[in-house]
Parts: C-alpha cells; structure tokens; sequence
C-alpha cells in the first residue's frame, strides 16, 4: 500500500492544478502543483543555491593531503554541534509557525557555516606558513 | 609527540618543500608537523621515515603524557 502511495503523491504534485466547481470558480489546492510557474522558480532557484553550495562545498582542494580531510572533517563536526544549538534557541525563542522558516533556513545555513569554519582554517594554515618563513 | 624532521632535514640539506613534494603532501602539512600542531598518519610518518633511511622511533618519538 504504501509502496503505491509515492508514486500517486508525486503525479499528483506534477500534474493537479487544483479543480473547478460546478459555478466554473478553479480552487488552487494548498500544496502548489510542481508545473505552477512561482512554484517551479522556487524549486529551481533552492536547487541551484543547494548544489551551488554543496560544489563549494565539497569540491576537492588543489592539494588534497591528509591534513585537508581531517580539516574537512573537524569542520562538519563543528557544524553540527553550531547547528543543533541554533536549533535550540530556534526550539526555545520561537513558535511553531515559525519553525517552518528555521527548517527552510536550516537548508543553506548548515553548509554556509561549514564553508566559512573550512576556509578560515585553511587560511589560518597558510598564515601560519607565512609566518614561519618570515622568522627563517 | 616529539618529531625530529627540523633536524633530519638540515642533515639531508632538503627544505620543508623537497620533503613535502618527496611523501606527496603540501608544504603546510610538513610544516603543521614539525611544529607539534599536527600528527600525521601512520603511513605518512613511515613514508618520512623512509625518506631519513631511519626507523620511525628515531623521527617521532612519544613524550611522558601521550
């Protein structure tokens, strides 16, 4: 039963465009068709700014070592924590209705952080670098 | 842990960029290194050692709280 329900629940998204009455009035359902022409900018741009983001993200660096992956790694792991303690002040300071936007935020927030936290130690490495050679 | 790379390194005459370009890794990593702010790899530590033509105890060495 529920293997069915998937596949109707996305026709659905695709191909409703709400119904008309007998009176000839069209009731746009609550949940947008995919085709709606606002709603498909929507999709689209927020798929654009996800893979954007995911390419900055994840796209291997010039000089892949050991020391960039740990790097890499320590980084999601501060991400996490950052992100689970926005969650709770987001849990504690706002209302449900809110919430809604704080999940949508919650899309791009994860992975900005996670490049700004990446690059700025990776600048901190070089900087270190840069001093040594000024002291030798 | 204590390293020894700084003073293999004058021995054999090769700089911090010789050695990185040698083990495959970027000149920061050697660096990090041999400053005690980073411990490389089980792999990398022989693949240095190997460089040195010494056994891995003799350019790494474990100190009293590790």
């Amino acid at each position: 039963m529920i293997f069915a329900y998937f596949p109707v629940m996305i026709a659905k998204k695709i191909f409703y465009h709400g119904y008309m009455d007998h009176g000839g009035h069209i009731t746009l359902p609550d949940n947008p068709s995919l085709l709606d022409a606002n709603h498909i900018f929507n999709v689209i741009a927020t798929l654009v700014v996800m893979v954007g983001l995911l390419l900055v993200g994840f796209s291997k660096e010039k000089f892949e070592d050991e020391q960039i992956i740990q790097l890499r790694l320590d980084s999601l792991q501060w991400t996490m924590y950052f992100t689970f303690f926005l969650y709770m002040l987001a849990v504690i300071f706002t209302n449900s209705i809110d919430l809604v936007h704080i999940v949508g935020i919650n899309l791009w927030m994860l992975l900005v952080f996670f490049i700004i936290r990446f690059r700025w130690v990776i600048f901190r490495l070089n900087q270190s670098l840069k001093a040594e050679k000024g002291i030798s | 842990m204590k390293n020894n790379i700084r003073v293999e390194r004058a021995i054999k005459n090769i700089t911090q960029a010789d050695l990185a370009d040698q083990v495959g890794v970027s000149r920061q990593t050697i660096n990090t290194i041999e400053s005690n702010k980073y411990v490389p790899s089980t792999v990398l530590a022989l693949k240095i050692a190997r460089i040195f033509g010494k056994p891995v105890e003799e350019v790494f060495i474990l100190e009293e709280e590790d």
